[in-house]
């Protein structure tokens, strides 16, 4: 029944049916922000680039054959925006600099659940860009192991290795946080 | 049992995707730096579990669809441009054809007599005209005069 309404969606989008590309927008605004915000940190640039995500699912619908679910080849093309970008961002300034800075504004008061949350952000931008991604898609609800491996084009076992090589580097940046 | 095998699997113990069986379990229980590994993937799962879902802004969709537009338009307007050009080209690639045919025939140089002949012909046209322009003006407004009075009785006898 969903599939059937998702088929009838893209066809309306196909024939120039500007309500029904509206409506696919409301309907995978949220995870595609979602997913862009958590990997790129800055909201004014996942707006830009989840908008970015949505003019590129309007050029290729014509060329969507089906294949895959619509929302994987929406996460694909997420993907993909989300990577190119990270070729264009400004570097991230090491951790150990920022937590110096950091440790001593803070001097001999204790972490607190904001804090560790923000350096819990600072270590996640630290890591790799697909790393990034695979974190903040799997700990999204409704994407899925299988989803992610069809969006990136990756066997589920590779998706799974990365996911775990992805939090032990958390782990290790985060080392004395987690404690 | 070594630590790297237990190590390899503590984020998927910590992440309740996998149940540590006898030998995993007992090592975790007698080695402290596995066991002090896995309390700390077991908090970073939580954390990260507990981590904020970023919502799209009110406006997005509208934005969205703004930008579309304006993507599209841009995209027509491009293949407009494109089309003219294309449509000028041809038009050139024309002209200069007959022109070069033209020339090799020889056509040129008579049809540039004809030109004079009916440019001189349009003058003595014009000059023995104008001096009735007056009179053909009146009998024209006379005309149209006529002409407009038949359709609005028409248009009166239809209704």
């Amino acid at each position: 029944m969903e599939d059937r309404h998702e088929r009838e969606l893209v066809e309306r989008c196909r024939s120039g049916d500007e309500r029904a590309f509206q409506e696919l927008v409301d309907r995978h605004k949220d995870l595609v922000f979602a997913l862009i915000a958590r990997t790129v940190q800055d909201r004014s640039r996942a707006e830009d680039l989840a908008q970015d995500v949505f003019l590129r699912v309007h050029r290729g619908l014509p060329y969507f054959r089906g294949e895959a679910r619509l929302s994987t080849w929406i996460y694909r093309i997420v993907a993909n925006v989300c990577l190119q970008d990270h070729g264009r961002a400004p570097k991230t300034a090491p951790l150990d600099e920022e937590r110096g800075a950091s440790a001593l504004a803070v001097a001999d008061r204790q972490f607190t659940d904001l804090e560790v949350r923000d350096r819990l952000e600072k270590a996640i931008a630290r890591l790799p860009a697909n790393y990034r991604l695979l974190v903040a898609a799997h700990y999204l609800q409704g994407v899925q192991y299988e989803e992610l491996a069809e969006a990136l084009q990756l066997p589920l076992g590779t998706v799974k290795t990365q996911l775990y090589r992805a939090k032990q580097q958390l782990r290790r940046l985060l080392e004395t946080d987690l404690r | 049992m070594f630590c790297d095998e237990a190590l390899d699997a503590i984020e998927a113990i910590a992440g309740e995707e996998l149940t540590p069986d006898g030998r995993v379990a007992a090592h975790l229980a007698s080695c402290p730096n596995c066991a002090a590994a896995l309390v700390s993937a077991r908090a970073l799962e939580q954390m990260l579990r507990r981590r904020a879902v970023p919502t799209a802004p009110p406006q997005f969709t509208s934005r969205t669809m703004a930008r579309v537009r304006r993507a599209r338009w841009r995209n027509d307007q491009f293949l407009d441009a494109g089309f003219n050009v294309a449509v000028g080209l041809v038009v050139l690639t024309v002209v200069a054809g007959v022109w070069l045919l033209l020339n090799r025939s020889g056509l040129v140089a008579v049809s540039n007599e004809a030109v004079d002949l009916m440019g001189s012909g349009l003058v003595t046209f014009f000059r023995r005209v104008t001096p009735s322009l007056p009179l053909y003006a009146g009998a024209t407004a006379v005309l149209a005069t006529a002409l407009g009075i038949w359709w609005w009785a028409e248009k009166d006898a239809a209704l």
